[in-house]
């Protein structure tokens, strides 16, 4: 564990004590990261900050329910982000690729990681399994992932009928966890 | 839908957020009453976290957190971000003596708080911490002050307690170990003698819970010192090395 992933754990445990001064602490080292991960899926101006005080006010709410042994604290976090961006989504209208930022490219939703990051040995093992499924059901995973695409949303993107993309998730999910091994 | 393939497929879908919103609402629910699904879920949270990484980050808009803690205090209680004023220590308030450290002491929290700006662009840098600023503000009930030092002059750590939840917060001002070296945390008790709060100093801020098996009183009233320690802490469990920095609890908040 490097020395920032142990701090994250420690202040979530601090957090778990009700220590206020450990949330603003939490809520300063990552607030970046999961507003960058709510405003993808949710890009209508507004609708992340909502969303976004309802998923810090979980994990206060939430934090004794977190297993340092089980999850990085991050990843936590970040899944209780994507639940509650998507549970959003889904309420509202599909989201049409014109609620894309300008110059968006799905392409560009390839998994790599950012310049100057250090890759963790998990991600590199599922970009290594990621990239064993073909181009084209290896994007639509990853744009459902980052952007929240629904299947209808995918299917118009992608030109298929939605059975097939329905297809298409189903063996490719079932391939990369055959592939994690996990 | 038991087979366990079934319920697989399912927690997939629903942690990648491709299913359509009937079948999200019906999973929602029943993973509540289904632990197989729950544990399904997690463990697909487990595999697709990761891609988490690769988002690109966002800075919020400023006001947020503002919002979250008012949501989270009720309106009640202090405002971690909130204009407060130089702590006031009334519980020491009691002997000339003490009088004169609170009179030493303020002067430095003000001192620490003009070198924030400095010190909150290196914890902005490790993405860590909050502003010194911030951290020396009251925060919440029953929140305590030490500042642990060598001497009169230089502050080497900064010891924040929740009395209430009984965890702290540290933070190295100046302080650095030897290389090879670890610093390591002690509550001092004339009952209980030293007892190991564990390492401090490597990070920017260590906050611990580790106070939680002392009351109150005792956390209150112990001397906090910092003794210098083979890399990783002392083998046995009792200090080993010099005590360099130490001092006491003052009450920041009411």
């Amino acid at each position: 564990m490097t020395p920032a992933q142990q701090n994250l754990v420690n202040l979530m445990l601090a957090v778990a004590a009700r220590d206020r001064i450990a949330f603003a602490a939490l809520y300063k080292a990552t607030s970046a990261k999961l507003y960058g991960i709510i405003v993808r899926i949710l890009p209508a101006k507004g609708m992340a900050d909502e969303v976004m005080q309802e998923v810090y006010i979980k994990i206060w709410d939430r934090a004794g329910d977190f297993d340092p042994a089980r999850a990085a604290p991050i990843s936590w976090m970040a899944a209780i982000a994507r639940n509650r961006a998507l549970d959003e989504a889904r309420k509202r209208a599909p989201v049409s690729l014109e609620d894309m930022p300008e110059g968006y490219e799905p392409a560009a939703e390839s998994g790599h990681p950012l310049d100057g990051q250090e890759r963790s040995e998990a991600l590199r093992a599922l970009l290594g399994c990621l990239s064993t499924l073909d181009k084209e059901k290896r994007e639509i995973v990853l744009l459902a992932y980052y952007r929240g695409l629904s299947r209808e949303a995918l299917a118009s993107r992608y030109n298929h009928p939605v059975a097939t993309i329905k297809t298409w998730l189903h063996r490719s999910l079932v391939q990369l966890r055959a592939c994690l091994g996990t | 839908m038991s087979n366990p393939e079934d319920i697989d497929a399912l927690a997939a879908e629903f942690t990648l957020g491709t299913l359509d919103p009937d079948e999200r609402r019906g999973v929602t629910a029943r993973r509540l009453a289904e632990p197989a699904l729950d544990a399904a879920i997690a463990a697909w949270e487990l595999r697709l976290g990761p891609l988490a990484e690769t988002v690109p980050s966002v800075a919020p808009p400023n006001e947020l957190f503002g919002r979250i803690e008012a949501r989270i205090t009720g309106g009640q209680g202090k405002r971690i971000d909130a204009e407060a004023a130089v702590p006031v220590l009334p519980a020491m308030a009691q002997s000339a003596d003490s009088l004169r450290e609170i009179i030493v002491l303020r002067r430095r929290l003000s001192q620490w708080r003009m070198r924030a700006v400095g010190f909150g662009a290196i914890a902005a840098t490790f993405a860590l911490g909050i502003g010194l600023r911030e951290w020396t503000r009251p925060a919440a009930p029953k929140s305590y002050v030490a500042v642990l030092q060598k001497d009169g002059f230089s502050t080497a750590f900064l010891l924040s307690v929740d009395l209430e939840a009984r965890a702290f917060s540290i933070r190295p001002v100046v302080a650095q170990p030897e290389p090879g070296k670890s610093f390591e945390l002690w509550l001092i008790d004339s009952k209980l003698g030293a007892k190991s709060l564990g390492v401090v100093g490597d990070q920017p801020v260590t906050t611990r819970a580790s106070l939680a098996v002392y009351d109150r009183v005792t956390v209150a009233g112990a001397t906090y010192a910092v003794t210098v320690e083979p890399p990783g802490g002392s083998p046995n469990g009792i200090p080993t090395g010099p005590v360099v920095f130490s001092g006491q609890l003052v009450q920041t908040g009411p």
